[in-house]
């Protein structure tokens, strides 16, 4: 009977290629490798066709389902393909690390919070920071590496044991170094360390109990001496006696090699994900194989690389190679040779190559029967029937809402960004009309945490999410919040949601007292009504709201007009002017009148911030309400020299807010402006010139010059104008486009 | 010790090369005089296992010397690439030394540089007496590296027209320089290669061809990572200028070539050293190679009309004449980063009165 401890990096394919010979060699009759389990029952899974790397392990507490770990594999991560040769060759596999159940509760009542994405027991690919204040962080294989002459213990690693073509010893080798790195390093303790360590031994004593004769033990290189060394079983038991155990559940998720890299976050993870890959595949490449597929990389970018290029850049990785004393060129000697003979010597294009070959975009697939949430399964479900695939990479799509799938898609993506899941970022699409949408779609296997969290809501993505905006409603004070919610809900189609949403903001609204909070919500409620419409539901609901808080609106906004700060009056002026739109776009003949009622009041109190008054006289102007001679005199009144000339100046400002084009085609406008100059004083025009000049330095230069044109040919500013005749219309060629005309705006 | 101004790479540092060559176990690949390695131990400097003590000659990045080195192991030749002052020169000086034993086999390029300055010229007195012959021609010195074996340089290759850039093709690719005139060729020895040197900051330059561009691998020298690192390169070669020059003076306080890479630094990055204030570039480069020679002149004023300590006053005319390359716009920005950097630093007094007392 004996026990083989073969000690590898996590997600090293060296180790990888290694460990799969051994155990070709030794022929073990039970397997152990390093890993939570918790995770034993979905083992069997491994080996199904449809289960493809990178995948990993979730284990999570359906409790608290934030709280979860990943243990990744990669197609060459030794633990993977020593999982595979047990499935392979009928043999049981078992993991060996601290439970999960024991782990969570561990980590719970050392620190308050912790962090989902890190696995603990991956927690570097080859040994433990030492958390010692004093020697900084230091890997302890670093020394192994720097007695080696390397300055990285990653590099050094892969020289020594990735790269290796032959395996001989390999493992007994690892295991002493490790064992003489532990003995002189005199490392604090950390009693989940000798935890974890504690139950891999008893898992191993089991199997001896078991009556396996040839046990093959994978474990990260770090372990490997404390499992060859057992101490008393006793002592063992005694230190896992009485551990805190909370309820978990595991389920395999695809992974992507984005997050396996490091720059992703992930503790264990690896630089180089697709390099490794390559060098998992194809062991014997001396750099061809990769050079090549740089090259097309690059070809496929229109930079003309020829064969001879390639030769060139492995020659000169191999005689880099040979300089540092390496046997076989590196990923780090390949590009250099790639800078200084593909780039000549510019790094623009490494970026390229480093996010399409080195980390590489692969997403890993797992089979639809594997147990899972209900709601993943329906989301899969509808991805599968919207044909709307999971990319590593992120993808475009416009829909057209007209279209029955496209619709549904819609539905689908908005029903998921409510339940946080964000999958699809939406974007302003080109071309105008409501119909259409685009979205930006990236898959994340981090959702799969959000999809268990949310799980709790409901079995579908329907139900899901109408809960659980149900819910955030209820909770919700905000009015603002509460709108932006509606605005998605409308889209995303959940009904009961969309009425309970409503309510609320009836509710808030009745309930507060701020005006400007209001006139806030006011347009993406109107956004609301008009979508409706495209959307073939029904916007009543929201019309009816919205009346009631318009009223509410015009009822409170003269005094909120009166007595406030310049920058107030400013942010409440662009609230008007948006509101006012609003009003425009409602086309409610009652609400049009209440509001212009509402800026009478405000257009004829003195008190209000002249600003805010300037600029409802000209609304009014706008909806016709006064005209003529009325407006001449609100003009001259607003600008009379009693006032101050800086009151005067804010109302002029607020009269011809945004109107430079307005003035130049609005005759009545540009009549009531050219008559008051015309008629001014000499003294007082010079008193007034500053702030005319402040006004109309608002405009644009185009409109400036065209203005100043226009002003040229007086009253009429015809000089500046020529307005078509309405006289000689061909009534019977008018008719024939009004159909056209009618289809435009979508009357039939 | 010798007249000579300035010597070569080989003969200056012949000690060290001797004993690299004695101490050198390593294969040597074709005509080299030394191994790669002990190449690269000679420009990044090393103790070697007799305790010898090899000074580093270019300090910067070990990977870009180790990259150009393998390069002149394979069949392609290096172009070395880079602001002016990155020490483009220097570096192709060193490795032909250390390869050849040999760095005067050197082309300057310029926009006057004709195809018979790179192939071969003739003799035309005896041209014209005896007709074309070998006794007529006159060699290059890429010639003379192509029957030796030896790394030819060619300084500035981007100055010389295109036509004549195109010449090297046949050289660097096929290693042959066709003589049609008397129906021969050189064919060129091991151990034979050209490393060339450019600058990509600069008007008036050629392009290579693309079928040139092929020919060679581009290694780009950058200027200095850190502060320390040039305050580094700044001191020892000031220290090697004062030893030629024999200069009556102290040797020159850290604190003034800190102070003065520190300005070179601020005015190139566009940003001063901690990172808060922006601040205008000047049109020049501002190279390391610049702030050396601002600390020699300094040395030098103040050994011969200061009293004998390097001053603020001595290196200030150094300093305005490297930024103000441009007598309008670089004045702007010289005037405003003194008012508004080197006016408030406490310590830095004096340099700001120097300077704007000039």
């Amino acid at each position: 009977m004996s026990i083989h401890v073969l000690g590898i990096r996590h997600h090293g394919p060296g180790s990888a290629r290694n460990v799969k010979e051994y155990l070709e060699r030794i022929k073990p009759d039970i397997v152990l490798v390093e890993g939570p389990p918790d995770a034993d029952g979905i083992l069997e899974w491994a080996g199904n066709e449809q289960l493809v790397p990178p995948v990993a392990i979730l284990v999570y507490q359906p409790e608290a389902p934030q709280k979860a770990v990943f243990y990744p594999f990669a197609e060459f991560s030794p633990e993977w393909q020593a999982i595979l040769y047990a499935r392979r060759n009928k043999i049981p596999v078992r993991f060996m690390d601290l439970p999960m159940a024991h782990q969570f509760e561990l980590k719970a009542t050392r620190e308050p919070k912790i962090d989902a994405e890190e696995a603990p027991s991956l927690n570097n690919t080859l040994a433990p920071h030492i958390p010692d204040a004093r020697t900084v962080k230091y890997n302890p294989i670093a020394y192994l590496a720097g007695a080696a002459g390397f300055d990285d213990e990653e590099k050094w690693w892969e020289h020594m044991f990735e790269y290796r073509q032959d395996p001989q010893d390999v493992f007994t080798a690892i295991a002493e170094g490790i064992q003489a790195l532990r003995q002189d390093l005199r490392l604090p303790y950390d009693r989940e360390e000798q935890l974890r360590e504690a139950h891999m031994r008893k898992t191993i004593r089991q199997a001896e109990r078991e009556m396996f004769t040839e046990i093959a033990v994978i474990c990260g290189a770090w372990h490997a001496p404390a499992l060859i060394n057992m101490p008393k079983a006793k002592d063992d038991n005694d230190l896992l006696k009485g551990l805190p155990k909370v309820k978990v559940g595991t389920t395999w998720i695809p992974w992507t090699y984005n997050r396996l890299s490091y720059s992703s976050g992930y503790g264990a993870g690896i630089n180089s994900p697709g390099w490794y890959e390559h060098i998992w595949r194809y062991p014997n490449d001396d750099g061809s194989r990769w050079m090549s597929r740089v090259a097309s990389l690059f070809r496929g970018q229109q930079k003309d690389i020829s064969v001879a290029h390639v030769l060139e850049a492995v020659r000169l990785s191999s005689a880099l190679a040979a300089l540092r004393r390496l046997h076989k060129p590196g990923l780090e000697e390949l590009n250099e040779a790639t800078l200084s003979v593909l780039c000549n010597g510019e790094d623009f294009m490494m970026q390229l190559i480093n996010s399409e070959l080195i980390v590489s975009d692969r997403i890993g697939e797992v089979p639809s029967d594997i147990p899972r949430p209900p709601l993943q399964t329906d989301i899969e479900k509808q991805q599968k029937r919207l044909r709307l695939p999971q990319t590593a990479d992120f993808k475009d799509y416009v829909l057209d809402l007209r279209k029955e799938t496209d619709l549904e898609r819609s539905i689908l993506l908005h029903r998921l960004d409510m339940l946080g899941i964000q999958w699809g970022e939406r974007f302003g699409a080109s071309g105008k009309g409501t119909f259409k949408e685009q979205w930006r779609l990236q898959w994340d296997p981090s959702f799969s945490i959000e999809i268990i969290e949310k799980g709790s809501w409901g079995n579908t993505v329907e139900e899901a999410s109408s809960q659980y905006v149900q819910h955030q409603a209820r909770t919700s004070t905000s009015l603002k919040e509460i709108v932006t919610l509606l605005e998605t809900a409308i889209p995303a189609e959940l009904h009961a949601a969309v009425e309970v949403l409503i309510q609320q903001v009836n509710n808030l609204a009745a309930a507060t007292g701020d005006v400007m909070q209001l006139m806030t919500v006011i347009p993406g409620l109107v956004q609301i009504s008009r979508y409706g419409n495209v959307r073939k539901t029904d916007a009543s609901l929201v019309e009816n709201i919205t009346g009631g808080m318009i009223t509410r609106i015009c009822i409170s906004l003269p005094a909120a007009c009166i007595s406030i700060a310049d920058d107030a009056a400013t942010e409440l002026l662009d609230l008007i002017y948006s509101m006012n739109d609003a009003i425009l776009v409602l086309q409610e003949p009652e609400l049009t009148n209440r509001w212009q009622q509402t800026l009478f009041q405000i257009a004829h109190n003195d008190s209000t911030a002249p600003i805010i008054g300037g600029y409802a006289t000209r609304l009014l102007a706008d909806h016709r309400q006064v005209t003529g001679n009325e407006l001449v005199k609100a003009f001259s009144y607003a600008m009379s020299s009693a006032t101050s000339p800086a009151i005067s100046a804010a109302w002029l400002e607020g009269f011809l807010k945004g109107s430079g084009t307005l003035l130049l085609v609005d005759n009545d406008l540009w009549t009531v402006v050219y008559n008051w100059m015309h008629h001014l004083e000499e003294d007082a025009f010079k008193q007034l010139l500053p702030l005319l000049r402040r006004t109309f330095s608002n405009f644009s230069k185009a409109e400036r010059r065209k203005l100043g044109e226009k002003a040229k040919g007086g009253v009429t500013g015809n000089a500046g104008i020529h307005q078509q005749g309405a006289d000689n219309i061909d009534v019977e060629r008018a008719l024939k486009g009004v159909p056209v005309v009618l289809k435009m705006l979508g009357i039939k | 010790m010798s007249n000579v101004l300035r010597q070569h790479a080989e003969q200056l540092f012949i000690e060290e090369l001797e004993e690299l060559k004695k101490q050198d176990t390593e294969k040597r690949p074709y005509t080299w005089q030394l191994s790669p390695q002990a190449v690269v131990t000679y420009l990044m400097g090393g103790r070697l296992n007799n305790g010898f003590e090899v000074q580093p000659k270019y300090i910067g990045s070990r990977r870009l010397i180790e990259i150009a080195v393998a390069t002149l192991t394979t069949d392609r030749a290096l172009l070395l690439y880079g602001l002016p002052g990155t020490a483009k020169s220097w570096v192709s000086e060193h490795l032909a030394a250390a390869i050849s034993g040999d760095s005067t086999l050197i082309v300057q390029g310029t926009a006057g540089t004709g195809e018979e300055a790179i192939r071969y010229g003739w003799n035309y007195a005896r041209l014209l007496a005896e007709g074309p012959s070998e006794k007529a021609l006159v060699e290059t010195p890429v010639m003379r590296a192509m029957q030796t074996g030896k790394i030819a340089r060619i300084e500035e290759l981007t100055r010389i027209s295109a036509d004549v850039q195109d010449t090297l093709i046949t050289i660097l690719s096929e290693k042959i320089l066709p003589v049609p005139e008397l129906n021969t060729a050189v064919m060129a020895q091991k151990g034979f290669n050209i490393i060339a040197t450019a600058n990509n900051r600069d008007k008036g330059v050629n392009d290579l061809s693309s079928a040139l561009k092929r020919r060679f691998n581009t290694v780009i020298l950058p200027v200095p990572d850190s502060i320390e690192e040039e305050i580094d390169i700044v001191k020892r070669r000031v220290e090697s200028y004062e030893k030629v020059m024999e200069l009556p003076v102290e040797r020159p306080a850290l604190e003034e070539i800190r102070r003065i890479v520190t300005i070179f630094r601020e005015l190139r990055n566009g940003v001063t050293a901690d990172g808060k204030t922006k601040i205008k570039v000047p049109s020049g480069t501002l190279s390391t190679a610049e702030a050396i020679s601002v600390v020699n002149n300094g040395l030098a004023m103040a050994a011969y009309f200061g009293d004998g300590q390097l001053k603020a006053d001595d290196l200030a005319a150094g300093i305005i004449g490297a930024v103000l390359k441009d007598p309008v716009q670089d004045k702007l920005v010289w005037q405003e980063y003194l008012e508004t950097v080197v006016k408030t630093r406490e310590d830095w007094k004096d340099i700001y009165r120097a300077c704007r007392d000039l």
